[in-house]
């Protein structure tokens, strides 16, 4: 009987340590070149951006709901609202609605509530018993109603009535006016009723 | 006796209740009926109309903008008119039976949908608008108040699609088809 002490092998030691140092400058050189065009990039841009004055970016609006006045765009059309050079553009997936914004005559935000449950589902809800429709009823959520008024090429006058979330008619309304839109209400500070 | 005599009332009664009533009967159908009064009729190619006049009531933008946008397509509709022309048309000028459209403000309440649907009998939203069409030469044609509500389901705006679809009403009551001729 015999008791074998566990064999070290130190002879590898020193080898496969330098080996593991290899390795890790290896990865870090690699990491490094990968990663310092990505990390210096912002700043770069940053640098240049510095150099002139930023442009407000052109407001854009998605989930958009154009109530009434959208000439061929059926009402209750969702889409997505934006300013896109001189004008507001509201588009849905098959037609577009393009208003110049020198051709405005008056532009108003006003703030209101819309229902969460509305449509068909809102139908349903009033199957449901001991009142569980009406308790659905209370869940509202707070909405910016942009209504802008206008003049086609003919003369025509003609009003648009739009629905977007709280808060976010009035970059519509400062940027429209900028390119040159009427409004008989200036813009307000943001909590006022109307803007 | 007696019972001879209670019997032939009690079958006689009914006989001349029935006479009677035939009688009342006859005597009505023979009169001549009421001719009804000949509502006046108008004729025009096209109709101009204009946005409403909020007057002295603090009505928002996005309700005027709603009924007259809303006046438009229940009037073309109602298929009454060649042209239904908007407001600062230039070509409506040219057209020599132009009728115009206009609207003022009387009363307006805005009221909450959220009340209506809870509650069913507050939050009603309602309007009421003078509606005044005149001809070519600014002689007026038909001048009534006309009352747009939504008392249960809806949003408020859908009061002003009630506003106009009974001005619709009227003017299909009003006005022959374009194009009609009337019998001599």
């Amino acid at each position: 009987m015999s008791i074998q002490s566990p064999k070290v092998d130190v002879s590898v030691t020193p080898n496969s340590s330098r080996a593991a140092r290899l390795r890790f400058w290896a990865r870090g050189l690699f990491l490094l070149a990968v990663g310092a065009p990505l990390v210096l990039s912002p700043l770069r841009a940053r640098g240049q951006a510095a150099g002139t004055p930023a442009a407000e970016p052109n407001a854009v609006q998605i989930d958009v709901k154009l109530v009434i006045g959208g000439g061929t765009i059926k009402n209750n059309s969702v889409g997505t609202l934006s300013v896109a050079g001189n004008s507001l553009q509201f588009a849905t997936g098959k037609a577009q609605l393009d208003i110049p914004a020198p051709s405005i005559l008056d532009i108003s935000t006003h703030e209101d509530s819309r229902q969460n449950i509305t449509g068909a589902a809102h139908f349903a809800t009033m199957a449901i018993p001991y009142g569980g429709g009406r308790a659905l009823a209370l869940f509202s959520h707070e909405v910016d109603v942009l209504t802008v008024e206008f003049k086609d090429t003919n003369g025509g006058y003609h009003g648009a009535v739009f629905v977007l979330p709280q808060g976010q008619a009035a970059p519509f309304k400062k940027q429209l006016v900028a390119r040159g839109a009427k409004a008989t209400l200036p813009l307000a500070e943001p909590g006022s009723d109307n803007k | 006796m007696t019972h001879h005599t209670r019997s032939t009332v009690s079958v006689g009664f009914p006989i001349v209740l029935a006479c009677t009533l035939l009688l009342m009967a006859g005597s009505l159908l023979g009169q001549a009926k009421p001719v009804p009064k000949p509502v006046p009729m108008f004729s025009a190619s096209a109709i101009q109309i204009e946005p409403p006049d909020p007057g002295d009531v603090p009505m928002p933008a996005e309700f005027r903008m709603a009924i007259y946008e809303s006046l438009i397509a229940h009037i073309e509709k109602t298929g009454k008119f060649r042209h239904v022309y908007r407001s600062g048309d230039k070509d409506a000028a040219a057209v020599p039976d132009l009728v115009t459209l206009r609207t003022t403000a009387q009363a307006f309440k805005k009221g909450s949908q959220k009340k209506r649907e809870v509650t069913t009998v507050t939050g009603a939203t309602s309007m009421t608008l003078k509606v005044n069409i005149t001809d070519h030469a600014g002689k007026t044609i038909l001048d009534r108040n006309v009352k747009g509500q939504v008392h249960f389901m809806g949003e408020n705006l859908r009061a002003t699609y009630d506003f106009a679809s009974r001005v619709a009403d009227i003017i299909t009551e009003k006005f022959y088809t374009a194009g009609h001729t009337t019998e001599r």
